[in-house]
């Protein structure tokens, strides 16, 4: 007999849930839970797979399932299944289901250890015994089930469609048995009643229902002589079945009700003896009998295995109709049923079996779980790209309704909206599914890996029930795995190394998943080691992906995300579970082609946290419509990547800069990069310095900001995402093609391609300036310029302090009894001269720390006008670089800056040389000045008529905000340059007229002096002030400033003094 | 028995060139084509086929034939013919339309070693029809060159 594919492919649909549900328990066991009921339901599964691919002439998964039954059969008496034969049967699930896909499975039947107690051989069955389910399958019939088995696995919603497919097939089993009655039936409707009884069969013991099993099967049993051609059906035989049918459906009513079903369990075995004698009694097929008879017909004695039956089949079947009658009877009087599901069936029950079939279709529809039915996907599919069409037309009608006038036409185009959206979302819903689904064969994942790596795991899912578009569901399963196999592997440590850190032996992998604003959030957490910044960064320096001054400067998130870089492992040793290094690459690109991110934490020694965020589907993205270039083409940003929208007006104080030739613009005092998108796509526009208005859509790649500049934004609007074709596809700029509501096309951008496009285009401009950092990615170069490094130092405080690393000169350590003192002053001799010593604390108010003799001093060297002191900390932590902005509002108190807060602490900033000056009592009486002339400085300025201009030269981007930001406080007006040959630019450039200059002297290009040089060699600004900041203070500094015409030379400290100096000098000049 | 087969042939400039029946999808004129930036010139862009969005591919510079040829298409415009491959809709931009042509085997034979190279590698063959010549060209030639161009593009950007 050929299958039909569709046969072949509800064959393998049940066998592959024979196989979960086998798998599962097996698990369940594993885990502890009562053999009994396990036992039963693994080798159930077992049995019918044999049975199903025996029908189905699949000789090699019938053997095989036949060996795993035998194997398992013995420990039915035994009451437990020692652990590698768990192993075992797992092994054999899997080769089950590659047999199911067609593969060559060699699979070692003895490959289990010692035999159980009582030792079975496996029996090597030829072909044509394996071609008789029969023979096996009464066993589990005659055993009698000491208790009701609890459906397995079996959720609310999976137990509706139980029902619902049950009743599908009663009805149709119903029709054909009326055929059949009339002696119409064809081959094909014996066989589908046959196939129909078979996978109702299989369902029912699958969900645990063993009386209605049991009755299937003898259904089956009964029908087999039929099927085979044999026998030809009886009148008794028919009855009989039609009793079965009726008794199942009123079980499944049970079912729906949740009402006990004592009375059927009673009459199952009746019915199941009726129907053996019906069996038996079939009259054989002669050649006058119009049923197609094979023409090998097969003895009779096959039948006689299954009758076995000795009751008298008259008196049994009265039995069955009464009991049949008084179980409706029963069901007739519970109270809280509906009457409208008695009443037909108790009309149709005991009198006319044909009634039944209407009577069941009827009431699948309204039944307490509700009906559903199954549907293609491709159908599904189809229906998806119809909507999207719809939405399409939708969106048509209504900017073509908003220029009429009709109201009629007006009030019909929104209720079209309003049901169009609707039917969206109804739509939406039909590919949701159940995270859970993909989810619970992690169990199995964890459970052979802790076997494997000998490691104690227990799995936790929270969240099952979260709902995910089917395409997604899929596209997460393989980095899901990945991320569970990777944080057994290298996250949970062996029981013993968990003992030694104080850990319970288990290791715990917890997988939560929830929604949080409209996206699905899955997250991965272990109790593990954690991750390792120092061996982190040790590798990715020994790997060349970066030297160890870039690796220090790296936050700790920056840190953490090397792991997602391609070739990047940081297991001691290659495992066969994981370790080679690809893998995080790969879950990260995985993830983000579908729209989602990852997102890592951990905390060395206490565990990791993955966190992934999905989109809840892919086929309808809300997105932003710009439109840039001369031709009228428009592009679609999904809303996903953007932060916001910036509009600035060049003719303000906001303004696009340059930072070594490549447009930036400051965002709330942060640098943003910027990407033309004009330029990025060769598209003809007006050149970006000529433009007045700027739109900046700042967008997030890849937890990096950028900002794109668009000549035009739009709209917002639903996109529907058509695929490219590979060509345009490999342009990397795009993700995609959207039809706009006019019905034009709009190309969807790819941010993450864009940014990487933009950035390769800089870097060919500027011949490789920064071809080292392109391996970290373009996180750390863009963040780069505007970053600040610390030395972060304890003090006498729980707060760490922080130290603008630019000023240490060296870290030094001094045993205590080095330090000398000398008049009131702590010294050190320190290379043939003598260091004076400055106590942080002292200077801070903070409590000293006590030594013991033998301890060291730890000291930071900081260089002040030409001579070295020693700032003594407590202890030297760390550096840090970090883009957080410096808080200058709680800097009150002296030698403290301000404040940083970074991501995961406040750290307060100090000033050594205001520590060195009070300690040896410079400049004391100057602060108090200060303090005063600030104060008269600022009511001053407030009341001055004309606001005076600042020409600010800094190439340190954290001066640069902090100096900017006193001065704008104080009432100036900066306008800022980041070296000696911008600012000499924008002075050439003439327009704007500048009260004084302030500038840094070390920078890149063009430094202090020679600025200085440049702006006097003008006429225009030969008086112009120029004050000079520098945190190189000595004597020949300041002689050379003097002698190029720098009017005043400041250290860089307080902004008091600065405001102070500013203030006179643009006064001196206007008194002049 | 000669064998034969049925061809949608078109124009490019002066010369006659035919597909085999079974690629083309459809046949339609002047669909507004919203051009894509940094695509390969002979992309000449992506056309809106009622929902679904084709990749109209220019015939005359995939070729590599000269443009400036003056032809009905510089007033008519452009005509589409669209075909599915790879899994892809495209939109052959021809100048127009010619019949659909049943022609025999018998009449067929290798493009002369004159005919360009950047065209004849598109080429199988050229049927000698009664009135004129056709030229019969390869569609999985010319989507072979289109996905050559995509993994060029791919490993330049990678």
């Amino acid at each position: 007999m050929s299958f039909s594919d569709q046969e072949i492919e509800e064959f393998k649909a049940e066998a592959v849930e024979l196989l979960d549900v086998a798998e599962k328990s097996l698990l369940a066991l594993d885990l502890g839970s009562s053999f009994k009921q396990t036992y039963d339901a693994v080798f159930r599964s077992f049995h019918n797979l044999k049975g199903a691919a025996g029908m189905m002439e699949m000789h090699r998964l019938q053997a095989h399932t036949h060996e795993l039954e035998s194997v398992l059969m013995p420990f039915k008496d035994l009451d437990d299944m020692p652990k590698n034969y768990i192993s075992y049967f797992l092994n054999g699930i899997d080769a089950s289901r590659s047999i199911l896909d067609g593969s060559e499975v060699e699979f070692n039947y003895q490959g289990y250890a010692e035999q159980p107690a009582s030792p079975v051989g496996v029996v090597q069955m030829s072909e044509e015994q394996k071609l008789v389910p029969e023979t096996a399958s009464d066993e589990p019939l005659i055993i009698p089930q000491a208790e009701p088995v609890a459906p397995l696995g079996a959720s609310k919603s999976a137990l509706a469609e139980f029902v619902a497919e049950s009743e599908e097939i009663i009805v149709r089993v119903s029709k054909n048995l009326h055929v059949l009655e009339k002696g119409a039936a064809s081959r094909d409707v014996i066989d589908e009643i046959y196939r129909d009884i078979h996978s109702l069969k299989g369902t029912s013991f699958l969900f645990g229902f063993q009386q209605m099993g049991d009755i299937g099967h003898a259904m089956e049993s009964a029908m087999e002589p039929v099927r085979d051609g044999t026998h030809s059906a009886s009148r008794l035989l028919i009855d009989g079945l039609y009793k079965a049918i009726e008794a199942l459906e009123l079980d499944l009513e049970c079912t729906k009700m949740e009402i006990s079903n004592d009375q059927l369990k009673a009459l199952a075995p009746t019915l199941i003896k009726v129907l053996g004698a019906a069996a038996k009694t079939l009259p054989p097929v002669s050649s006058e009998v119009k049923l197609e008879a094979k023409l090998e017909a097969k003895p009779v004695t096959d039948v006689k295995l299954v009758a076995d039956a000795k009751l008298d089949h008259g008196l049994a079947e009265n039995l069955v109709v009464a009991k049949v009658a008084s179980l409706v009877a029963q069901v007739e009087v519970v109270p809280h049923e509906p009457e409208h599901h008695a009443a037909p069936t108790a009309a149709s029950a005991p009198a006319s079996p044909t009634a039944a079939a209407p009577s069941a279709s009827g009431e699948a529809k309204d039944g307490d779980l509700g009906g559903s039915i199954r549907v293609p996907v491709a159908l599904l599919d189809n229906l998806m790209t119809l909507m999207g069409e719809m939405v399409l037309v939708r969106n048509q009608v209504l900017q073509f309704s908003n220029n009429s006038e009709d109201l009629e036409f007006l009030n019909l185009s929104q209720r079209l909206n309003v049901v169009t959206t609707e039917i969206q979302g109804e739509m939406m819903k039909t590919r949701m599914q159940p995270i859970g689904n993909i989810m619970t064969k992690f169990h199995r994942v964890v459970r052979d890996l802790g076997q494997e790596l000998k490691k104690n795991i227990t799995f936790t899912l929270d969240g099952a029930e979260t709902e995910l578009d089917k395409s997604l569901l899929e596209a997460i399963k393989d980095p899901l795995t990945h991320i569970i196999r990777n944080s057994c592997d290298h996250g949970i440590e062996t029981p013993e190394v968990r003992r030694k850190s104080g850990k319970s032996d288990g290791g715990k992998i917890l997988v939560r998943s929830f929604h949080e604003g409209g996206q699905v959030v899955i997250e991965i957490a272990d109790d593990g080691k954690g991750l390792n910044r120092e061996a982190l960064i040790a590798k990715a320096v020994e790997r060349g992906m970066m030297t160890a001054a870039q690796a220090s400067q790296l936050s700790e998130k920056e840190v953490f995300n090397l792991i997602f870089a391609p070739g990047f492992s940081t297991a001691q040793k290659i495992t066969n579970v994981s370790g080679r290094g690809v893998g995080m690459d790969v879950v990260r690109t995985n993830i983000e082609k579908i729209g989602g991110t990852v997102d890592l934490t951990s905390q060395y020694g206490v565990g990791t946290t993955i966190r992934l965020k999905i989109p809840l589907t892919l086929a309808i993205v809300p997105a932003l419509i710009v439109h840039s270039g001369e031709s009228d083409g428009r592009f679609a940003i999904p809303q996903v990547k953007l932060v916001e929208l910036v509009r600035v007006d060049q003719g303000t104080e906001q303004k696009i800069e340059r930072l070594q030739g490549s447009p930036v613009f400051r965002l709330r005092g942060e640098i943003l990069p910027l990407v033309d998108l004009n330029t990025v796509l060769g598209l003809k526009g007006v050149p970006l310095e000529e433009k007045g208005i700027f739109n900046i859509a700042v967008l997030n790649a890849d937890n990096y900001y950028f900002g794109l500049i668009v000549d035009e934004i739009q709209d917002t609007a639903d996109i529907v995402v058509k695929p490219l074709s590979r060509l345009l596809k490999s342009l990397h700029v795009y993700s995609g093609a959207t039809i706009l509501g006019d019905g034009s096309v709009a190309l969807i951008l790819d941010v993450l391609g864009l940014a990487k496009v933009a950035q390769i285009r800089n870097e060919s401009t500027q011949s490789g300036a920064s071809a080292a950092m392109s391996s970290i990615g373009q996180s750390a170069s863009a963040a780069q310029s505007d970053r600040q490094d610390f030395l972060l130092v304890r003090v006498g405080s729980v707060t760490k302090h922080a130290l603008v690393l630019g000023y240490v000169n060296r870290l030094e350590e001094f045993r205590q009894t080095q330090i000398d003192v000398t008049g009131n002053h702590r010294v050190v001799r320190y290379r043939d001269a003598i260091l004076p010593i400055v106590s942080a604390n002292q200077q801070l108010g903070l409590p000293l720390k006590s030594y013991q003799p033998d301890d060291m001093v730890s000291v930071v060297v900081v260089e002040r006008g030409g001579h070295l002191y020693g700032i003594e900390v407590d202890e030297i932590l760390d550096t840090l670089s970090t883009a957080a902005n410096l808080d200058r509002s709680l800097n009150q108190r002296s030698c403290i800056v301000g404040n940083i807060a970074t991501e995961n602490e406040l750290i307060v900033a100090v000033d050594p040389f205001e520590m060195i000056s009070v300690a040896f009592g410079q400049n004391v009486q100057q602060k108090s000045l200060n303090d005063n002339l600030l104060a008269a400085h600022q009511g001053q300025s407030t009341g001055r008529s004309a606001v005076k201009e600042i020409l600010l030269v800094e190439d340190t981007a954290f001066f640069r905000r902090i100096v900017k930001e006193v001065l704008e406080k104080a009432g100036y007006k900066v306008t800022a340059a980041v070296d000696g040959l911008e600012a000499a630019e924008i002075l050439q450039k003439g327009g704007q007229e500048f009260s004084l200059i302030l500038t840094d002297i070390e920078m890149p290009r063009m430094n202090g002096f020679e600025l200085a040089k440049a702006v006097r060699g003008n006429s225009k600004y030969k008086s112009t002030p120029i004050l000079a900041l520098s945190s190189r203070f000595d004597q020949k500094y300041t002689t050379e400033a003097a002698s190029v015409g720098i009017d005043h030379y400041l250290e860089k400290m307080k902004p008091e003094i600065l405001l102070e100096a500013v203030s006179s000098l643009i006064q001196k000049r206007s008194a002049a | 028995m000669n064998k034969t087969r049925q061809l949608t042939t078109f124009y490019i400039g002066e010369d006659l060139y035919g597909i085999d029946v079974s690629w083309v999808q459809e046949v339609t004129g002047n669909l507004p084509i919203i051009p894509v930036p940094l695509s390969p010139p002979f992309v000449r862009g992506l056309i809106n086929l009622r929902g679904q969005i084709a990749t109209a591919i220019g015939l005359r510079q995939l070729f590599g034939l000269k443009s400036e040829m003056k032809h009905s298409s510089e007033i008519h415009g452009e005509m589409s013919v669209v075909c599915k491959f790879d899994g892809n809709l495209v939109s052959l931009l021809v100048d127009s339309i010619g019949d659909v042509m049943e022609v025999s085997e018998d009449s067929f034979e290798a493009s002369p070693k004159t005919v360009p190279t950047s065209v004849r590698r598109f080429l199988a063959g050229v049927y000698k029809t009664d009135a004129e010549l056709l030229s019969l060209v390869e569609i999985s030639r010319v989507s072979a060159e289109i996905s050559n161009v995509g993994s060029s593009l791919e490993s330049k950007a990678v």
